[in-house]
């Protein structure tokens, strides 16, 4: 088998959490500490909308603390911390795979007619001459 | 490899493989993994790809939800306030809650704690029920009041657009009786229809419209707060169609409008409210709708108790025949005039295609919720494992993997919440 090194591969990590078996095991202080602060970051985002600093910066305000809690959440609660790279590289093109199709669509937003519903009393404007007539 | 056992071919088998594999433990090692690390091991890679699709999976209606919103950002910012903030942020702390609990029941069932483990999975079970408990009172409070999807959205809404506070009371007809005008820049006709409404001589087998040009607020912003559908008056002066016009048209914007007569006034506005007025007539609802101009200012509306009012039946129930509508002579408490007042901010009429915003918040708080129903099923069908006492600090790759799952669904919604509900 080629796996039988694997074990001490997987697990030659330096971390000094207590480590148990065939995997890490969460401290009670990191799991505890994590879900307070998840709880904490979740009252701070609802009383930030109560500010008004301007609708794009109470939204980035948001969005960071999002991401912020998510870190938290995969960090910890998902133990990547403490797991395998191979992991994170998994889940971390994930994410970029995620922002290439929202950035993409964005890119040429713009392009997009306001409006698509078709009204016939009052065609859109043809910007490159008139329509052609079929047949 | 070439195992010359086919893998579904019981425990003997493992055990005869175990042998030689050189594992020991679990029964449910199974034969073609080296070892339980390497069977873990598997299942987390697996498990790790399954996540990076869930995010793929989700990412086509985060597409959606950016693009309209670039879009169109005066939908969002809205039709949010339909979405109340209060039962979001206690679905994100419930399911913040559980998220922590699948942790926790992790690390019992790695160092062997059958009952903490079963504790911490019933508690990660009972959070997701109430998570979905709460969807459900969102839910069905939409549903109720036509907050939906697409072209079905069509709240009950009044002359300004802002939606009907319909605490207990059926808007009847909806947003179809509103018409605003663009250029003026306010609802020029319609605010509620009111059906048939009993006991009341003068509106029997009436509908009566009425349109509020200017409501002039008694709080310092120039939102109009409209008092649920208590309100109203049918002061006797103005039952009488031209009368009733000529002394609407009459009222000058500041003037006291003559609404707050004790016999008919339930008096549920408090101090700061600003009751909207509803006038009977004979059924000509359709000429008279265009006409009626009345600019109410009800600042100072009298407390008048509700015993006073004549159209309070003794049990309190309903006036309105057929629908179970409007309560007269409910008096609001003081919560739950703020509660109406944060729920219900008023935001104008609503934009075009409003709807699309629910199409979106459907879509993904649908998906969301699927994806709870689904943790509810496996974490069940883990508790009964654990129970049974299949887990063991050698085989608890289940646990671990259904966390795994939990804690994507608990970080799609951290995102949720604040696009949806958070909107500044």
């Amino acid at each position: 088998m080629a796996n039988i090194e694997h074990h001490a591969d997987a697990h030659g990590d330096d971390h000094g959490e207590d480590h148990h078996g065939i995997s890490h095991v969460a401290s009670m202080k990191v799991l505890l500490g994590t879900g307070s602060t998840l709880l904490m970051l979740t009252l701070v985002t609802v009383g930030a909308t109560r500010v008004d600093f301007g609708a794009n910066i109470n939204l980035a305000i948001a969005m960071a603390i999002a991401v912020l809690k998510a870190t938290l959440v995969i960090l910890f609660f998902m133990h990547l911390k403490y797991d395998r790279l191979f992991h994170t590289v998994i889940f971390v093109s994930a994410i970029c795979a995620a922002s290439l199709f929202i950035g993409f669509t964005l890119m040429d937003s713009s392009q997009y007619q306001q409006s698509n519903i078709w009204n016939p009393a009052a065609p859109p404007a043809t910007p490159y001459g008139p329509r052609p007539v079929n047949g | 490899m070439s195992a010359p056992h086919d893998p579904h071919d019981g425990h003997d088998a493992h055990d005869a493989h175990d042998a030689h594999g050189g594992h020991h433990g679990s029964r449910f090692i199974q034969h073609h993994y080296d070892d339980a690390q390497h069977q873990f091991d598997s299942g987390k890679l697996g498990i790790w790809i399954f996540l990076a699709q869930e995010v793929l999976f989700f990412s086509a209606l985060f597409v959606a939800y950016v693009l309209y919103r670039v879009h169109h950002p005066e939908i969002y910012s809205y039709a949010h306030k339909y979405l109340q903030v209060k039962f979001g942020a206690i679905n994100t702390g419930v399911l913040i809650f559980s998220s922590l609990t699948a942790a926790w029941a992790v690390r019992c069932a790695q160092l062997s704690q059958k009952t903490g483990l079963m504790a911490c999975l019933a508690i990660t079970i009972l959070c997701a029920c109430g998570f979905l408990g709460i969807k459900y009172k969102e839910y069905s409070h939409k549903i109720h009041e036509h907050i939906l999807f697409g072209r079905y959205f069509d709240p009950c809404v009044s002359s300004g657009g802002e939606e009907l506070l319909t605490k207990g009371n059926e808007c009847e007809a909806s947003k179809s009786n509103i018409v605003y005008d663009k250029a003026a820049g306010k609802a020029t006709s319609g605010c509620l229809a009111i059906k048939k409404i009993d006991q009341d001589p003068k509106a029997e087998g009436v509908q009566a419209t009425c349109e509020v040009k200017e409501v002039h607020g008694g709080t310092a912003s120039p939102i109009a707060h409209m008092c649920p559908a208590h309100v109203f008056s049918d002061s006797p002066g103005m039952t009488d169609e031209p009368e009733a016009k000529a002394k609407a048209e009459k009222t000058e914007p500041k003037e006291e409008f003559p609404c707050w007569e004790p016999a008919y006034q339930p008096a549920v506005c408090k101090d700061t409210e600003v009751g909207i007025l509803v006038l009977y007539g004979p059924d000509d609802h359709q000429e008279r709708g265009e006409d009626y101009k009345i600019d109410a200012t009800c600042k100072d509306a009298p407390a008048v108790p509700a015993a006073a009012d004549p159209y309070t039946n003794q049990a309190g129930q309903a006036m309105q025949v057929g629908k179970p509508a409007i309560h007269r002579g409910h008096e609001l408490t003081a919560h739950e005039i703020r509660e109406l007042d944060e729920e219900h901010e008023i935001a104008g009429p609503p934009p075009a295609h409003t709807g699309m915003f629910f199409t979106i918040y459907f879509a993904m708080t649908g998906l969301h919720g699927i994806h709870v129903l689904v943790g509810i099923g496996v974490f069940t069908w883990l508790l009964y494992r654990s129970w049974r006492g299949d887990f063991t600090p050698d085989y608890f790759g289940p646990i671990d993997f259904a966390a795994l799952y939990w804690h994507i669904v608990d970080l799609i919604w951290i995102f949720l919440f604040p696009l949806l509900y958070l909107i500044h």
